[in-house]
């Protein structure tokens, strides 16, 4: 599996994304972004974090059906074209709205998806951890 | 050769209960659900599979619960004005999953009142708007409220609601916990005269039928339950899997039904077996006795549109509810990361007031009702990061959080008024993956809409104010007035909302303007019923899941009478 980002790359999406929601780089959005571009390189693929340890399982993440991999391949797909024009320097307009969406999720979203780092994107709105969080990778 | 006694489609709420109510009556049955199977072990003891978490990104993100717009668009316009359409994507999508709406709903399940049922005797008619009596009555039905108000545990409290309809028995558990705003809201709005009372909730309050007491971990509209505390029907599913006499098939998409010689007669239904992808097998089950359609009110006339059955009524007189949300923002925390999404409500829009009728008077209509209403939290924080704008102005925003930490909300479930033009077709151009033509929505709320969300807002409003807010303001979905940037830039969207989908295959005593029968059964191919919303003859103003599900009920039980 190889990284869709450098370093020089990373610093890059890591400005783009903290542009959006300002810290967003530092709470891991880079891992959450590069971890769906990568979701599909693991089986099950890392797109639906299953339950935690709560559940009586380890972690975990669930099967998608074959169809709904296409989905996701697709979708995938369109999001690698749309951070290598941010990597370029060549943004389309549309483009903003995927970054912001995805520091909107690295940051709030629970930290299973490789951003909110150590939970800090709740901890600074006090948003409470959740009783039954998704199995988080160790 | 027969496969079955009986093929349902969809497993939701209420294809759930009418496998219930047939495997218990002996029938052998097939279920096919075209959505993935995330609730239940599908061998015995068919215990639950545990595949929910309190999770924002896979629920409202990232699609766990289905439809997939990328695999299956639907689009949406408002009239003709609009061309073939004028959006494509997601259009007010229930969950496609075993379970249906079940899962993802924070299960208020109130009974609908008895002037519900007969609403063009009570009120009369209005001008542009199709409303009939339904051939059932609240009587006909109260025993089958019951029956799936036991069957899915449905937690309230008897007599706290004094416009609720009769009832022959009190609520299978008492209520759950108040959520500490809730208890604040509903003070206020009794100061201004109306009637809170705690909601009907399929959720368990206590233990019951082996599920256990929810943990109100806040994690529940628009969720599935981590612990199965919530009426999703798995206790439905289990049930009808543990006589040994149902077979339920995930990511079988239903795609025809198959008919006798004759056309009379349904014989079986053809479904695609999506675990084929891409080159997805077509299969068949073949039924002795009937075909049970319970794909949602969207689902249902789209497949009977593609077979070219129901007659032209089918599609017609969609209905949603006409969302109107009163926000309050509070100078302090609210509470909601806890608790059931919501649990008092009000129904004192849905009744006959000198208020009310004052009101429709200078709207020039002859009543107004309005809806339910939910006193109910804001939106995750995910949700309400993605509303405010980048860089510093974000995190002042998200630090302040008025539209999620200090908010608090009313949504007036608005009854919609049928009407013809409004309806689910088969989209001209845009095709699903598998190449089925997507299902279009065309609809535009009739003015009685519009003039009661106008009444409610104001008053919402005050009582918000009253209650402590420092400021309150009213959105609705779908969008008041022409669209403009802000309407498009509406996380609500400029297409309904609601998941509320109701009436595109009404029943009726007369063939001429009903599509089922008061049996719900296709008037043309009478073992063919319909068993969801798509049978609903008015929207009502209460949320649809438990009247759907006792009319399921019903229509099981008399198919298994043979008495229909």
């Amino acid at each position: 599996m190889t990284p869709p980002f450098d370093e020089r790359e990373r610093a890059i999406v890591a400005a783009a994304l903290d542009a959006q929601v300002p810290g967003a780089g530092d709470l891991g959005a880079v891992d959450y972004v590069e971890q769906l571009l990568t979701a599909l390189d693991h089986d099950p693929p890392h797109v639906w974090a299953g339950p935690g340890g709560w559940a009586g399982a380890g972690p975990r993440w669930l099967e998608l059906g074959p169809w709904e991999r296409h989905a996701w391949r697709e979708r995938i797909a369109a999001l690698h074209a749309v951070y290598r024009r941010v990597v370029a320097g060549t943004p389309e307009p549309g483009d903003a709205r995927v970054l912001h969406r995805h520091a909107c999720e690295a940051v709030y979203g629970d930290p299973a998806y490789g951003g909110n780092r150590e939970s800090g994107g709740w901890q600074r709105i006090d948003f409470p951890e959740p009783l039954f969080p998704p199995a988080r990778p160790r | 050769m027969t496969d079955c006694d009986a093929v349902v489609v969809g497993s939701g709420p209420g294809g759930a209960t009418v496998a219930d109510v047939l495997t218990g009556a002996g029938w052998s049955v097939v279920v096919l659900e075209k959505g993935r199977n995330h609730l239940l072990d599908l061998t015995a003891p068919h215990e639950p599979l545990r595949h929910f978490a309190n999770d924002e990104v896979a629920l409202s993100r990232r699609h766990l619960l289905g439809p997939d717009p990328r695999l299956e668009p639907r689009t949406y316009r408002r009239s003709d004005a609009d061309g073939d359409r004028l959006l494509t994507g997601e259009v007010n999508n229930l969950p496609s999953t075993v379970g249906g709406g079940g899962v993802h709903a924070d299960a208020k399940l109130p009974r609908f009142r008895e002037e519900d049922f007969h609403l063009l005797s009570a009120r009369g008619p209005v001008e542009g708007a199709s409303i009939e009596d339904w051939p059932v009555q609240y009587d006909d039905l109260e025993l089958h409220y019951a029956a799936v108000e036991r069957a899915f545990g449905v937690a309230g409290e008897e007599g706290a609601n004094p416009f609720a309809a009769w009832r022959s028995g009190p609520f299978p558990m008492p209520p759950g916990d108040d959520m500490p705003m809730a208890l604040v809201s509903a003070e206020a709005a009794e100061r201004a005269g109306l009637h809170p009372y705690r909601a009907p909730t399929g959720v368990n309050s206590v233990p019951y039928d082996g599920r256990p007491a929810c943990a109100d971990c806040g994690f529940c509209g628009g969720y599935g339950c981590p612990v199965h505390a919530k009426g999703d029907p798995i206790a439905s599913l289990q049930r009808s899997l543990r006589t040994g006499r149902c077979d339920l098939r995930p990511d079988a998409l239903a795609t025809e039904i198959v008919l006798d010689t004759a056309g009379r007669r349904a014989a079986g239904v053809r479904y695609l077996d999506l675990t084929g992808y891409p080159d997805a097998p077509v299969r068949e089950v073949r039924a002795r006795r009937a075909v049970v359609l319970a794909a949602g009110a969207f689902e249902t006339p789209r497949l009977l549109l593609r077979n070219g059955l129901g007659g032209d009524l089918v599609g017609r007189y969609l209905t949603y509810h006409f969302q109107t949300f009163s926000v309050g923002i509070f100078p302090d925390a609210t509470g909601g990361e806890r608790g059931r999404s919501v649990t008092h409500l009000h129904d004192d829009l849905m009744i006959d007031t000198p208020e009310l009728r004052a009101a429709a008077r200078d709207a020039g209509l002859p009543w107004l009702r309005g809806g339910v209403v939910e006193h109910g939290a804001g939106p995750g924080p995910v949700e309400e990061a993605s509303t405010y704008p980048a860089g510093d102005a974000h995190l002042r925003a998200m630090a302040d959080s008025a539209l999620r930490r200090r908010l608090w909300a009313f949504t007036v479930q608005g009854e919609d008024l049928p009407q013809a033009t409004n309806r689910v077709d088969l989209d001209p151009a845009v095709r699903d993956v598998w190449g089925l033509p997507a299902g279009r929505v065309t609809y535009a709320p009739h003015r009685h809409e519009l003039a009661a969300s106008a009444y409610a807002a104001p008053l919402h409003e005050a009582i918000m104010v009253a209650a402590g807010a420092r400021a309150a303001f009213s959105a609705t979905s779908p969008p008041r007035g022409e669209l403009d940037v802000s309407a498009e830039m509406s996380p609500l969207g400029i297409a309904p909302a609601s998941r509320h989908v109701m009436g595109t295959a009404r029943m009726g005593a007369d063939p001429a303007t009903s599509v089922v029968s008061p049996e719900q059964r296709l008037w043309e191919v009478d073992n063919v019923l319909v068993c969801d919303s798509s049978v609903f003859v008015t929207s009502a103003g209460y949320n649809p899941t438990l009247t759907l599900a006792a009319l399921a009920h019903r229509a099981a039980i008399l198919l298994c009478a043979g008495a229909a």
